[in-house]
């Protein structure tokens, strides 16, 4: 962890906030309030939002008035690996099926280190995408393909 | 004996052989996750929760507590042997336990560990089965007022209690209600915050939200540090303790024990807090402190009977008032609620069966752990050895796959993979998504019962204090939050906390 001439942590929890708290305010203008004794929809979640505003609006300059902790740079390659095996086995999984997307998930997980070695890899997807298929549709029931429809 | 009728009740629900089963899966799938560093409890109940749907709710919930618990003896095991705490409840385990098995004596290590976590498990037990009942009959006479009241309680407590920054604490607990806000609104059928998405209407399920806070995030930010896991090639030789290291340690586990169900009943405890403080509390009352951290079998008999009585006394909110204490216990919460069951005071008035069984398992489990843990030992020594590189993608494919197995959605999956990013973002920014889980589960009931409260007073805020029990507890609440300001207090929770 680096120093930092500001609160980088501080600052982006309070901007997260603020982000969070406007876009709940955008989404729910339409929405009747109401009153405490007969609340209507938009009573609660404008309350909530207000409240974090009021957090954001806090941290973002604390974050900006002390000095504080940097954040370690982010690594894109576990990061995109993870987020992107994710991604493949939700446009896959219904369409080709849990086997050819279990197979995928698992391979595109591996490249979020640089230790894995190719045919361990593949040769590990495939007894994993066995086991899943194994596991959750043949014993737990889970109703989904595993193979192209 | 009301008492002993209700923990036979329990027993006999427990000793189904359904229900043994389930209690054996549970605590079998506990320890080994347990045993890995890197998965949790939390992700692990959460990846079950949808194969728990087919279950009878008493045997759900007796898995899924066999999880929690098991997970402590687990953690254990790998702290001892590797230096690396299999869970964070394990982490003053590390300090004695792994000295001692550097100088050979891993084995009485772990059979101090799973003993003390025995007898923890067994006191523990009868704490639950004893303070139940007045809690519950006491809860019998709360309305909407003091529910809301009780809610608002459980949050702020988690959050003053657990470690973290409680600012930052309390504005994750908002954005868990904010989200917990989203969906049809009950009252008036009022869609909000869907943005014409269909599978928002029902609200947001908290499965993938979990997964991908603690789960994914968690393996993203682990793969960014360097590995370092050695495993440790040594045999384990004798495995039975002798006398006298069973005399020195017995009064550390007693300690331990007591302290543990004290702290592990209040929100935010859980399985965190009281290891922390056996092992301070062992070191203090030492007659020779220096040998603390060489290996000193106290220092690990204490912490190790305080984690597990922890993690057993914190299902006491729970089981009787309907509030979670940690993340964890707000899984639960939401597993009962997928079984169709309304936690609340109520619960144990109209699940007794569901409510002993559990308590009852909670023994029959401890009595498995010991038999699981102890001869077996080798078997999770083994599992160590799997490196974490094979680990991880299993880990992302059965989240997927648990996720999507809830509600069959992909957009379940998207929402994790969303989730996984901010859960990332958290721990680069140092703040803690446990808060946020308790507000997720618990928002819908704090809103629910706010506006019963209202409509009931007619929109008079006075009401919270006019009642007597809802005035003691939001006195309860201002007086933890004043004492979050005064400097003095801050400090020594600050030195509490500290490692």
């Amino acid at each position: 962890m680096t120093r930092s001439r500001i609160d980088v942590q501080d600052l982006l929890f309070g901007l997260f906030l603020v982000a969070v708290a406007t876009g709940t305010l955008v989404a729910t203008r339409n929405l009747t309030i109401g009153h405490a004794a007969d609340m209507g929809p938009g009573y609660m979640p404008r309350v909530v939002a207000l409240a974090l505003m009021a957090f954001g609006v806090f941290f973002t300059g604390r974050g900006l008035w002390r000095a504080g902790r940097g954040i370690a740079p982010v690594q894109l390659r576990p990061l995109l690996a993870i987020l992107a095996s994710v991604g493949v086995f939700a446009l896959t999984a219904e369409r080709l099926g849990l086997a050819i997307a279990s197979v995928a998930a698992v391979m595109l997980a591996s490249f979020a280190t640089r230790e894995g070695r190719l045919v361990e890899t593949v040769a590990f997807a495939v007894v994993l995408s066995g086991a899943a298929v194994l596991l959750f549709v043949k014993l737990l029931g889970l109703p989904i393909p595993i193979w192209p429809r | 004996m009301e008492l002993f009728d209700n923990l036979l009740m329990g027993l006999s629900t427990a000793l189904q052989l359904n229900n043994l089963i389930f209690c054996l899966i549970g605590v079998v799938i506990g320890t080994a996750i347990g045993v890995l560093p890197g998965i949790g409890p939390i992700p692990t109940v959460a990846l079950l929760l949808p194969f728990t749907f087919g279950l009878s709710p008493a045997s759900a919930m007796i898995m899924l507590a066999g999880i929690f618990y098991g997970a402590q003896y687990g953690g254990s095991t790998t702290a001892i042997l590797v230096n690396v705490p299999g869970e964070t409840s394990s982490v003053v385990t590390c300090i004695d336990g792994h000295e001692m098995a550097k100088q050979g004596r891993a084995g009485t290590a772990l059979a101090i560990a799973a003993i003390a976590s025995f007898f923890a498990g067994t006191m523990a037990t009868i704490v639950i089965a004893v303070l139940s009942v007045p809690l519950s009959v006491l809860a019998l006479k709360f309305t909407a007022v003091e529910y809301f009241s009780l809610l608002v309680l459980g949050l702020i407590a988690a959050v003053v209690l657990a470690h973290g920054s409680v600012a930052k604490s309390l504005a994750m607990v908002l954005l868990g209600l904010l989200l917990g806000l989203v969906g049809i609104d009950v009252s008036s059928g009022v869609a909000r915050m869907t943005f014409g998405i269909a599978a928002l209407s029902d609200g947001l399920d908290f499965v993938p939200i979990a997964m991908g806070l603690f789960g994914l995030g968690e393996i993203i930010a682990n793969l960014e540090r360097p590995a370092e896991r050695r495993v440790v090639s040594q045999s384990i030789r004798s495995l039975i303790p002798s006398w006298k290291d069973l005399r020195a340690a017995f009064p550390a586990v007693v300690r331990g024990t007591a302290l543990g169900s004290v702290l592990g009943v209040l929100p935010g405890g859980g399985a965190a807090l009281p290891p922390f403080s056996s092992y301070a509390l062992e070191k203090k009352l030492a007659r020779d402190p220096s040998r603390f951290g060489k290996g000193a079998i106290e220092g690990v008999a204490g912490p190790e009977a305080a984690n597990n009585a922890g993690a057993q006394t914190s299902f006491i909110p729970l089981l009787t008032l309907g509030i979670p204490a940690n993340a964890l216990m707000a899984l639960m919460i939401g597993a009962l609620m997928m079984q169709g069951i309304q936690p609340g005071p109520q619960i144990m008035t109209e699940q007794p069966k569901l409510v002993w069984g559990v308590i009852a398992s909670m023994w029959v489990g401890n009595l498995m752990l010991l038999v699981i843990n102890l001869p077996l030992i080798g078997l999770w020594v083994s599992m160590l050895k799997i490196p974490y590189r094979l680990l991880f993608p299993a880990i992302v494919l059965f989240c997927c796959i648990g996720t999507y197995g809830i509600a069959n959605s992909l957009f379940n999956v998207w929402l994790m993979m969303g989730c996984a990013l901010i859960g990332y973002f958290f721990i680069k920014i140092g703040v803690e998504p446990a808060p946020l889980l308790l507000g997720l589960v618990l928002g819908p009931q704090l809103e629910e019962n706010f506006r019963r409260a209202m409509l009931i007073a007619d929109g008079d805020f006075t009401v919270f204090l006019s009642r007597p029990i809802s005035a003691v507890i939001l006195a309860v609440v201002a007086a933890l939050l004043l004492a979050m300001l005064s400097p003095a207090i801050l400090r020594t929770r600050k030195e509490a906390l500290a490692e």
